[in-house]
């Protein structure tokens, strides 16, 4: 960038900071309507059964209840977050699927007579055999979760490039190992909620919904419930967290706005922590296979990667999931030829989703693994290893995703440097070691189809600026960073500006909060917005001055011909002049903005660019086990993450340290366990996600390469920064007591067992 | 059977009609619009839910409302009075420890009711007493960043 | 109802069976809203005066029985001799759970297991277990009898350091020693006849004669129950050694066997192992939570082991 930058690359408090502070920030759940009802979900107590009746008499008659609604009363629509994989009903018509499954809905004057209300209703359930492990789901004979899908395999993808079979040839050593990666439950503070309206004079319905994409939640409601789209406004209240959780549609979404409809009266569902382990989403439990084939010198040549999936009772983001898993594998390294299979299969269980990464930290968590575990067998340092076998800016890439820019070796060499590498690594004490791991992700996806996002931008008489944007802020800070960037293009400060989002009944479009895209997708579009109204101001300023367009800058409230700050004119007053003048006022700004691709892209049937950009990271651990009692405390975790530029770097550090603890309980803490298909563990005390004693000392290092395609240089840095702590913390177990774990996670018992193993000369590590 | 209660919060009486199983927090977001306290699990591990009972940390989720009666009840939205911001409401502002913003009333009145009783608390006292609040965005890194900060300036304005 | 005294409290008891004591809350609003603890009235006894103190008593020390965890821990009488108090009482959940939960509250709390600590819609996948009211264990699938693990912080310190409690109805008071309170039936933990309520802990003097320490081994450093803990006392002078455990067994635990074989013997590396080597016949827990029973006997070692170390070092000074 050659000009100086006054707001982007700031650290800035989010815009909402002030109201979240004084607790005035209105999440779902603290939003009332008069005359408001509320809502709760019957769910099956079994994990796989015919619904053979439903009673609903009694429950209708307790007093205070309002409505009770089962499948049967809505329309006969599956819907689903991937419309090519709908799936799922909004409450079960057929069958349960899953210990959870929502089968029936009540709406009454108060939670309590809701929930005893939920209690009187009758479910006649014909019970089948249900199958909870993918190994077995996909046998002849197993059970079948959906009566249409056969071998319960309900997406796959088989893709090879370049020529696996040569490449193996041609290697020197060739490794097969195998992974394994648990269910984790995003568990975000605020549970999934839903407020819908309904005004039947205009027939409008309007919901507020705790969602990551509201746009898509338009979209679906209006497919499943039959409403016309135009007639359909989602508002996106603050969310309490997502993290890819609240990427899909629930019952309390089409419950909520059914039962709004039928009464004409608001209702509200809000689900119990229960519900939010049990009946959203997950991560994606993952089996992985990995062989791949090196030089001596650690060269990559050959990868062949295959992934089974444990979907659950649903499809979710099935195809979505394993497409992610393999095409992945491609970035940071350079892997000439790749033999990749995916499987998503069914299972009596809950439904896996989104999650932060979506696939990709399960992936990279095999192959980051499996790299270190080459490394040693073939005496490679697994840093040099890395950057010998980075990718770089420019160069072709068998899916043909084109890298712009790569930041990743140096990633490697300065988180290495920080967390003591050559000091540390094979030389720490029995117990102490140093790992790390890299890893790559898009800047959101676009190799789907139409994935833009808008921006409309009105210039008030005094030069104050408001943004309407569609993009969904969940705590991440994206309408900071967009104000960001419309302050810096317009020269304004960043207290000049407000930001309205996420209204489809006003804002204009954007995808939602997912893929990592947010920046790069509404950023630019913002940006593109400003630049509209930057040219009609331009044009007139220029006349006025007497000056060249091109020669003029926007800065500091002021438009000057550049070079010259005194002699320009202040904003306010240029407009003033412009209204004068009788030009059209208001001053309006319109952006829309799509990743480019070379070719139209649809999932799974072009190569192509997967996103715009690609950010590459690299996080280093220091570990210390207790060889006595097998716990692992994670004393340090680097995390260097190229992202292009930071508009925010206080936001970037942010992400990468919750990405850090994050990862880290991935890795040592955490597991969605169930038992025959039931959560054993759905409370936060049960289910330990890290807490203020668990935490590491984090170093971020903003690494930044200044891409051509980001809002000035922006790349993503919100969930590629949960893929590599996981694999990183294991790689530095390893270092620590000289163990390779291949499974996720891993937890002090596991140490204990696997010193023991060791010790008495068993080869270290968990073997699938 | 219903009782009439008067319960005090933020310096300001309230009677409300409560059923005896209900507890303050129901109170707090149901009856009286109180919104900043929030419903995070319901069982009293995530900390959302703080309030502060003569200057204690409370879970209200966990707490009788009518056991609530007599004790002085701070919640966020007492912590700041016209319109200004407490230091710590400040330093969370101003350090980034604020995300999605649903752990943030109660790492604040937590952090509060830590600094009123420990003046000046180490880092490793902070991290102890905070843990039962949890987080999932930040990390937790600028939540005690903020809150040291406000431990270690040299006066505390009331 | 909120009677001002403990004989009132008690009446209330006797009256009702399905009444429940109210102290912190911690325990008992969680079982309330799980639906697993359904009581006719709640007694809260918080109102009853001169039950939060922590006094000298002839050389002992007596704690009454709404002592908040927090005053325990905060108390320089406590903190200069009972040692393993102060870490037992600072180790229960978090620091809310601290401030709102009493000394009282945390030794009679209900005993655990993950089919009972649920909710009612999860349980409806199963038979009503026996603890809940039904006829089967899912842990053993057996009918009649209940294996859910007392899971306290404070209860094994108390035993380690030979505590009393006194019990007290409308009528009658008694004094007993802490072990015999507990039953080790799952299903009803503790030994209380009609209307009795926990009034008063003793500490015998003794108890600040000698080396003691709490051990907690969890899932994280704080808001969780144990996974395994142990409480030790050891007086080197008089060559005692006393062990406690929680969260193996349907009661805490005094080890009694490595207690007998480390009584009247010098503590040192043989001795050591030896005792190590009895801790895992001291309980058979078995899994009333996500962690395995030879994970928590390889766990009990590891943590008898680590405590005597202590004791040792300690007494090297």
């Amino acid at each position: 960038m050659e000009r100086e930058l006054d707001v982007v690359g700031t650290r800035r408090p989010m815009l909402d900071a002030a109201a979240k502070v004084k607790g005035a920030a209105q999440f779902t759940d603290d939003l009332t309507l008069p005359g408001m009802l509320y809502g709760k979900i019957l769910r099956s107590p079994l994990p796989h059964a015919r619904i053979l009746t439903i009673d609903t008499s009694k429950a209708e008659k307790l007093p205070g209840v309002k409505g009770v609604m089962t499948g049967q009363d809505i329309p006969d629509r599956k819907y689903g977050i991937v419309p090519k994989a709908k799936d799922e009903y909004a409450l079960a018509r057929d069958k349960v699927r899953f210990i959870g499954d929502d089968v029936a809905a009540v709406c009454a004057i108060d939670p309590e007579i809701a929930e005893e209300a939920l209690e009187l209703i009758r479910v006649d359930y014909e019970e089948l055999p249900a199958v909870f492990d993918p190994k077995e789901a996909i046998e002849e004979g197993a059970p079948l979760v959906h009566d249409d899908v056969r071998g319960n395999i309900s997406a796959s993808l088989k893709k090879e490039f370049g020529d696996v079979e040569s490449g193996f040839g041609e290697s020197d050593f060739i490794f097969e190992d195998s992974f394994y990666s648990q269910p984790v439950n995003h568990a975000p503070l605020e549970p999934h909620a839903a407020l819908a309206q309904y005004d039947p004079l205009k027939g409008e319905l309007t919901i507020w919904s705790s969602t990551q994409i509201p746009f898509f939640l338009r979209r679906n409601l209006s497919t499943t419930l039959l409403i016309p789209e135009s007639k359909v406004r989602v508002v996106k209240p603050k969310v309490g967290g997502g993290f890819g959780g609240k990427i899909d549609m629930y019952a309390k979404d089409f419950c909520a706005c059914w039962f709004a409809m039928k009464l004409g009266r608001p209702v509200k569902f809000v689900y119990e922590r229960e519900e939010v382990f049990i009946a959203t989403r997950q991560r994606h439990p993952v089996y992985l296979r990995v062989k791949t084939g090196v030089k001596r010198d650690g060269m990559i040549l050959a990868q062949q990667f295959r992934a089974h999936v444990d979907g659950g009772a649903y499809n979710s983001t099935a195809p979505l999931i394993i497409t992610l898993l393999g095409y992945f594998l491609m970035i940071p390294y350079r892997v000439p030829n790749l033999l990749y299979e995916g499987y998503h299969i069914y299972t009596n269980k809950p439904v896996g989703g989104a999650m932060r990464g979506h696939g990709v930290p399960q992936a990279r968590f095999a192959v980051e693994r499996q790299l270190d575990m080459i490394a040693e067998r073939i005496g490679a340092d697994p840093a040099e290893i890395r950057i010998k076998n980075s990718i770089h800016a420019g160069e072709p890439h068998p899916a043909k995703f084109t890298i712009n820019t790569c930041g990743f070796p140096d990633t490697v060499s300065k988180a290495a440097e920080a967390i003591g590498w050559d000091e540390k690594r094979g030389k720490l004490p029995f117990g102490r070691g140093v790992g790390l791991a890299g890893g790559s992700f898009p800047s959101g996806v676009s190799n789907m189809s139409h994935i833009s996002s808008g921006a409309v931008v009105q210039l008030g008489r005094d030069g104050t600026v408001n943004v309407l944007t569609g993009a969904a802020d969940i705590g991440q800070g994206a309408e900071t960073v967009i104000a960001q960037i419309v302050a810096e293009e317009l020269g304004v400060p960043l207290e000049d500006i407000r930001v309205t989002a996420a209204d489809t009944g006003i804002t204009p479009l954007d995808p939602g909060t997912f893929g990592s895209g947010v920046t790069v997708r509404a950023g630019n579009a913002a940006r593109l917005a400003v630049m509209s109204i930057k040219k009609k101001l331009f044009e007139f300023v220029a006349q006025k001055l007497e000056a060249n367009v091109e020669d003029l800058v926007a800065k500091d409230r002021k438009i000057f011909v550049k070079g010259s700050p005194d002699e320009g004119i202040a904003l306010p007053v240029a407009l003033k002049a412009y209204q004068y003048a009788d030009l059209p006022m208001p001053i309006v700004g319109r952006g829309s903005w799509m990743a480019p691709a070379t070719e139209p892209t649809t999932l799974l049937k072009e190569d192509g660019d997967f996103g715009p950009s690609y950010s590459f990271m690299t996080q280093a651990a220091e570990v210390e086990v207790d060889p006595q009692t097998g716990r692992i405390r994670l004393l340090k975790m680097v995390a260097a993450h190229d992202c292009g530029r930071a508009i925010n770097p206080m936001l970037v550090e942010g992400q990468l340290e919750g990405s850090v603890v994050g990862g880290m309980g991935q890795a040592l803490y955490e597991e969605v366990v169930t038992e025959r298909g039931q959560v054993m563990n759905p409370s936060f005390l049960d289910y330990g996600f890290p807490t203020t004693m668990e935490m590491p000392v984090i170093e971020t290092i903003e690494v930044e390469t200044d891409d051509p395609l980001g809002p000035f240089g922006a790349k993503e840095a919100g969930e590629g920064t949960q893929i590599s702590p996981a694999p990183a913390i294991l790689n530095a177990i390893y270092d620590a007591i000289g163990v390779d774990f291949t499974e996720l996670p891993v937890t002090p018992e596991k140490i204990l067992k696997a010193l023991e193993e060791k010790r008495a000369g068993k080869k270290g590590g968990v073997h699938l | 059977m219903k009782h009439v209660i008067a319960l005090n919060i933020n310096g300001d009486t309230y009677e409300v009609l409560v059923s005896p199983n209900k507890t303050i927090l129901e109170v707090l977001r149901d009856q009286l619009g109180l919104m900043g306290t929030k419903r995070g699990c319901d069982l009293g591990v995530c900390g959302t839910c703080t309030v502060l009972m003569d200057g204690e940390p409370y879970l209200s989720c966990l707490t009788l409302a009518m056991d609530a009666v007599g004790r002085e009840i701070l919640t966020i939205e007492g912590l700041s009075q016209e319109g200004d911001f407490d230091p710590l409401q400040r330093a969370f502002i101003e350090k980034g420890a604020v995300q999605c913003g649903f752990c943030t009333p109660g790492m604040i009145l937590t952090a509060k009711a830590i600094l009123d009783e420990e003046g000046k608390p180490t880092e490793e006292s902070i991290k102890k007493k905070m843990a039962g609040n949890l987080c999932r965005c930040t990390g937790y890194k600028k939540i005690v960043e903020a809150v040291l900060s406000v431990a270690t300036q040299t006066e505390r304005e009331e | 109802m909120e009677p001002k005294s403990i004989q009132e409290a008690s009446s209330i008891l006797l009256d009702d069976p399905k009444a429940k004591i109210l102290a912190g809350g911690t325990d008992l609003l969680v079982n309330m809203k799980h639906r697993v603890e359904v009581p006719s009235v709640i007694v809260n006894i918080k109102r009853i005066s001169h039950l939060d103190f922590i006094e000298k008593k002839n050389g002992a020390i007596g704690i009454g029985a709404l002592t908040s965890l927090k005053s325990i821990y905060t108390n320089p009488l406590i903190g200069k001799n009972l040692r393993a108090l102060t870490l037992a009482a600072s180790s229960v959940g978090s620091y809310h759970h601290q401030s709102m939960g009493t000394i009282g509250g945390n030794i009679c709390q209900q005993n655990r297991c993950k089919y009972f600590n649920q909710s009612h819609w999860w349980r409806s996948s199963r038979p009503l277990c026996f603890k809940a009211g039904g006829e089967i264990c899912h842990v053993v699938n057996k009918k009649g009898i209940c294996y859910s693990s007392y899971s306290g912080d404070v209860a094994p310190v108390l035993l380690a350091l030979n505590a009393k409690v006194i019990l007290e109805t409308k009528t009658a008071t008694r004094e007993i020693p802490l072990e015999s309170l507990f039953s080790g039936d799952g299903k009803v933990p503790l030994n209380l006849q009609g209307g009795e309520i926990l009034r008063e802990i003793t500490i015998p003097q003794e108890a600040s004669d000698g080396f003691s320490t709490y051990v907690k081994i969890a899932n994280r450093e704080s808001i969780d129950f144990p996974i395994v803990s142990i409480a030790l006392w050891a007086s080197m002078k008089r060559k005692e050694v006393r062990v406690s455990f929680t969260a193996v067994d349907r009661r805490p635990v005094r080890a009694k066997g490595v207690e007998d074989f480390l009584g009247g013997k010098e503590l040192n590396e043989e001795t050591l192992e030896e005792a190590v080597g009895l801790s895992s016949q001291e309980a058979t827990p078995v899994k009333t939570s996500l962690y395995s029973p030879s994970y928590k006997r390889k766990v009990m070692g590891l943590l008898l082991k680590s405590a005597l170390k202590e004791a040792m070092r300690r007494a090297g000074r």
